[in-house]
C-alpha cells in the first residue's frame, strides 16, 4: 500500500513540475524567468524518466563479487537521464548567452518588448509596415465626428 | 557496409577540428568541411551500391540490439543521409571566410542529421535531435544582429519546450514497453501502445519534434528566424531540418503507433498548418516572411500526405518532401538578394532575367503546374486522399485545393510584380544576384528539370523506397536476424 502511494506522489510531482514549467514559459514575461521555467520543466521530464525504470524493492544496479542481486533497478533510464541532464545544461547555458546578446542589442528582458522591437527592426530593414498587433485594432472607429470622444 | 557510420563520425570530428585548424591554416580550415562532406557523399553512394536494395542493421560497438544501440540502414534512411550531405554541401557558407564557427555548426548539423536518419533507437534519436537543435540555434544567430539573437532565443525556448514534451513521450513509451529499440518496440507496440496512453505519447512526441517540422501550433519561430537569418541558413532549416523531423515522425508512425487516431491527429494538425500558413503567406508584405509562411503551409501538406495510411501515404509524402527540399532552398537563395518588401521588387525580374526566370519556374513547380515535379507529387497526394473513405480525408482534399489556390494567388502576384517595369521614383535597389547564389539556384532548378524528365523511373524507384519503409516486419527481421553479419 505504502509504496504505491509514494509512487503516485512522485508521478504527480513529476507531471506537476512539467505543468509548472510549461505554465511558467507561457505566462512569464521576464526572459530569465522563462529560462528558469524551462529548467523546471526539464527537471520534471527527467524525474518522469527516472521513475519509469524505478523499483522500490530493488537495489542499485552494480554487480559486486560475481553474483547479481535478484532484483535491481533498471539502469537504462538512469543513463538516459544523465544524458538528458547534460544536454539540458548545455542548452540552458546557450539560452543564457543568447539572452545576454539580446539584452545587449535591445536593453530589455521583457519578452513582449523584445519581440516588439525585433519585429520593428525586421520590418524596418525590409521596408514594410509594422505587423499589426492583435491587441490594437487598426483604423479609427466609425463614430460620429461630433461628441465622438466622449463615448 | 559499416562505413556508413563514418557519415556521422567524420563530419562530427571535422566540426571540432575546423575552429582549431582555421587558426593554423585558414585555407585548410576552409577546405576541410567541403572535403569531408564530399567524402561522406562518396561513402554513402558506395554503401548504396553495395546494399543492393536490402536493408541491414549495424550494432554499434558490437553490442547486439536490443541492449546495444543500432543503426538501421534501408533505402529511406540512406536516401535522407545522402540528401543531408548534398544539401549541406550545396548550402555551405562559402562566403564566411572569417567565421570558422559557421563551418563547424554546419558540419555539426550535417553529422547529427545523418545520425537522426540512421538511428534505430528512440533515445538516440532524441540525442541527435538535440544536437540538430543546438547547431540550428547557432546558425540562426550567425548574422549576429540583434533581431537574429532575439529570434533564435525565442526559437530556443520553443524548441526547449518541445524537447521536454519529447522526453515525456519517451518516458511513457519506456514505461509501457521497457525498451527503446525501435525494432523491438515495433513488435511490442500492437499490444502495449495501442491505448489512449500510447496515443498521448505519440501526441507529445509529435508536438515536440513538430517544432522543427513547422507543425501547426508550435511554429511561431518560423517567420522570425527566417527573416533574421541568411538565405542559406533558412534554406537548410526549411529544406533539410524540417524534413528530418518529418522522417522521425513517419518512422515512429510506421513502427510504433499504428492506430487510426494517431493518423487523424496528425492530419488535423497538418490541415490547420496548411490553411494558416498559406493565409499568412498571402498577407505577408516581404519576401522572406512570405516564403517562411508558405513553407509552414507546404509542411502542413506534407503532414497531410503522411497521415494517409499505408504505403500510398508514404509515397506521396516522400515525393512532396523531396520536391519541397529541392524548391524551398532555391527560393530562399533567390530571396537573399530580393530581400525586403514585395512592393520594392517591381521590375527586379527585368533587371536580372535569369533570376526572374528561375523564380517563375520554381513558383510554377511549387504550385503544382504540370508537367513539373510538383504536379506529380500533388497528384499522388490527391489520389491517395481520394482512396480513403473517412470523411476527414475528403475534407482534406478541399483544404489542400484551397491552399493551392491561395498559394498560386500570392506567388503569381509576386511574379507579376517582378516583370512589371519599375516606376520612375522607385529606382530598383536590386543589383543582380551573386554568382554563387545564382549558381546554386540554377543547379537546384536543373535537378528539378531532370526530375521532370526522368519522372517515370524516379517514381517507380521512390515507390520502392516507400514500400520498403512501410514494412515493420522487415524492420524487425533485419535488426534481429541479420545483425549478425556485423
Amino acid at each position: 500500500m505504502m509504496p504505491i502511494e509514494i509512487g503516485t506522489v512522485l508521478y504527480a510531482g513529476a507531471i506537476g513540475l512539467v505543468v509548472i514549467g510549461i505554465a511558467g514559459i507561457v505566462l512569464s514575461h521576464h526572459l530569465f524567468r522563462i529560462i528558469l521555467a524551462l529548467v523546471i520543466a526539464e527537471a520534471g521530464a527527467n524525474l518522469l524518466l527516472v521513475l519509469s525504470g524505478f523499483r522500490w524493492d530493488a537495489i542499485a544496479p552494480i554487480i559486486t563479487g560475481g553474483a547479481a542481486a535478484p532484483t535491481m533497478v533498471d539502469p537504462v533510464p538512469q543513463a538516459m537521464v544523465l544524458t538528458s541532464i547534460v544536454i539540458g545544461v548545455g542548452v540552458q547555458a546557450l539560452a543564457l548567452s543568447l539572452m545576454l546578446r539580446a539584452y545587449g542589442a535591445y536593453k530589455t528582458l521583457d519578452i513582449r518588448e523584445l519581440q516588439r522591437r525585433m519585429s520593428a527592426d525586421l520590418a524596418g530593414e525590409a521596408g514594410t509596415p509594422l505587423p499589426q498587433s492583435l491587441e490594437e485594432p487598426v483604423g479609427g472607429r466609425p463614430l460620429p465626428a461630433a461628441g465622438g470622444d466622449g463615448r | 557496409m559499416n562505413t556508413i557510420v563514418l557519415t556521422v563520425v567524420l563530419p562530427l570530428l571535422a566540426a571540432f577540428i575546423v575552429p582549431v585548424l582555421s587558426r593554423v591554416s585558414p585555407l585548410l580550415g576552409r577546405l576541410l568541411g567541403p572535403l569531408t562532406l564530399a567524402y561522406a557523399i562518396l561513402l554513402t553512394l558506395q554503401v548504396w551500391l553495395g546494399m543492393e536494395g536490402k536493408p541491414f542493421s549495424i550494432a554499434l560497438g558490437g553490442f547486439q540490439p536490443p541492449l546495444g544501440i543500432n543503426f538501421y540502414v534501408d533505402r529511406l534512411s540512406l536516401l535522407f543521409t545522402f540528401l543531408t550531405l548534398v544539401t549541406s554541401l550545396l548550402l555551405w557558407p562559402w562566403r564566411n571566410e572569417t567565421e570558422p564557427r559557421q563551418y563547424a555548426l554546419t558540419l555539426l548539423l550535417a553529422a547529427s542529421a545523418c545520425g537522426l536518419a540512421l538511428s534505430g533507437d528512440l533515445f538516440n534519436i532524441y540525442v541527435f535531435y538535440e544536437l540538430i537543435s543546438v547547431a540550428s540555434f547557432g546558425l540562426a544567430a550567425a548574422t549576429r544582429s540583434g533581431a537574429a539573437f532575439a529570434a533564435s532565443l525565442r526559437y530556443l525556448i520553443l524548441s526547449g519546450l518541445g524537447s521536454v514534451l519529447v522526453l515525456c513521450g519517451i518516458a511513457i513509451v519506456y514505461l509501457q514497453t521497457g525498451t527503446l529499440n525501435l525494432a523491438q518496440l515495433s513488435q511490442l507496440a500492437p499490444e502495449t501502445l495501442n491505448t489512449p496512453l500510447g496515443l498521448s505519447a505519440f501526441a507529445l512526441i509529435l508536438l515536440g519534434i513538430g517544432v522543427k517540422g513547422e507543425l501547426f501550433p508550435v511554429n511561431s519561430w518560423v517567420p522570425e528566424v527566417y527573416a533574421a537569418a541568411s538565405g542559406r541558413v533558412s534554406g537548410l532549416l526549411a529544406g533539410l531540418v524540417s524534413k528530418l523531423a518529418v522522417l522521425v515522425i513517419v518512422r515512429l508512425l510506421v513502427l510504433l503507433f499504428q492506430q487510426e487516431s494517431a493518423l487523424h491527429l496528425m492530419l488535423i494538425l497538418g490541415l490547420l498548418g496548411a490553411i494558416t500558413g498559406e493565409l499568412a503567406a498571402w498577407r505577408a508584405k516581404d519576401m522572406n516572411r512570405m516564403l517562411a509562411f508558405s513553407s509552414i503551409g507546404q509542411l502542413g501538406v506534407i503532414f497531410i500526405a503522411f497521415s494517409i495510411p499505408g504505403e500510398t501515404g508514404l509515397f506521396a509524402g516522400l515525393a512532396l518532401s523531396l520536391h519541397h527540399l529541392l524548391v524551398k532552398p532555391a527560393l530562399f537563395l533567390l530571396a537573399e538578394r530580393w530581400w525586403g518588401s514585395l512592393a520594392g521588387l517591381r521590375g527586379a525580374g527585368l533587371a536580372s532575367p535569369v533570376a526572374g526566370g528561375l523564380f517563375v519556374l520554381l513558383a510554377l513547380s511549387l504550385v503544382g503546374m504540370p508537367p513539373l515535379p510538383g504536379f506529380w507529387a500533388k497528384f499522388l497526394l490527391f489520389t491517395g486522399l481520394a482512396a480513403q473513405s473517412a470523411v476527414i480525408y475528403q475534407v482534406a482534399i478541399g483544404v489542400v485545393l484551397l491552399s493551392i489556390v491561395i498559394e498560386a494567388n500570392y506567388l503569381f502576384r509576386v511574379v507579376m510584380d517582378l516583370f512589371q517595369p519599375a516606376e520612375d521614383d522607385r529606382a530598383t535597389v536590386v543589383d543582380g544576384h551573386g554568382w554563387l547564389n545564382l549558381g546554386t539556384t540554377f543547379l537546384l532548378s536543373a535537378l528539378l528539370i531532370a526530375g521532370m524528365l526522368l519522372m517515370g523511373p524516379l517514381g517507380a524507384w521512390l515507390e520502392g523506397v516507400a514500400m520498403q519503409a512501410a514494412d515493420p516486419v522487415l524492420y524487425f527481421d533485419t535488426v534481429f536476424s541479420v545483425s549478425a553479419i556485423h
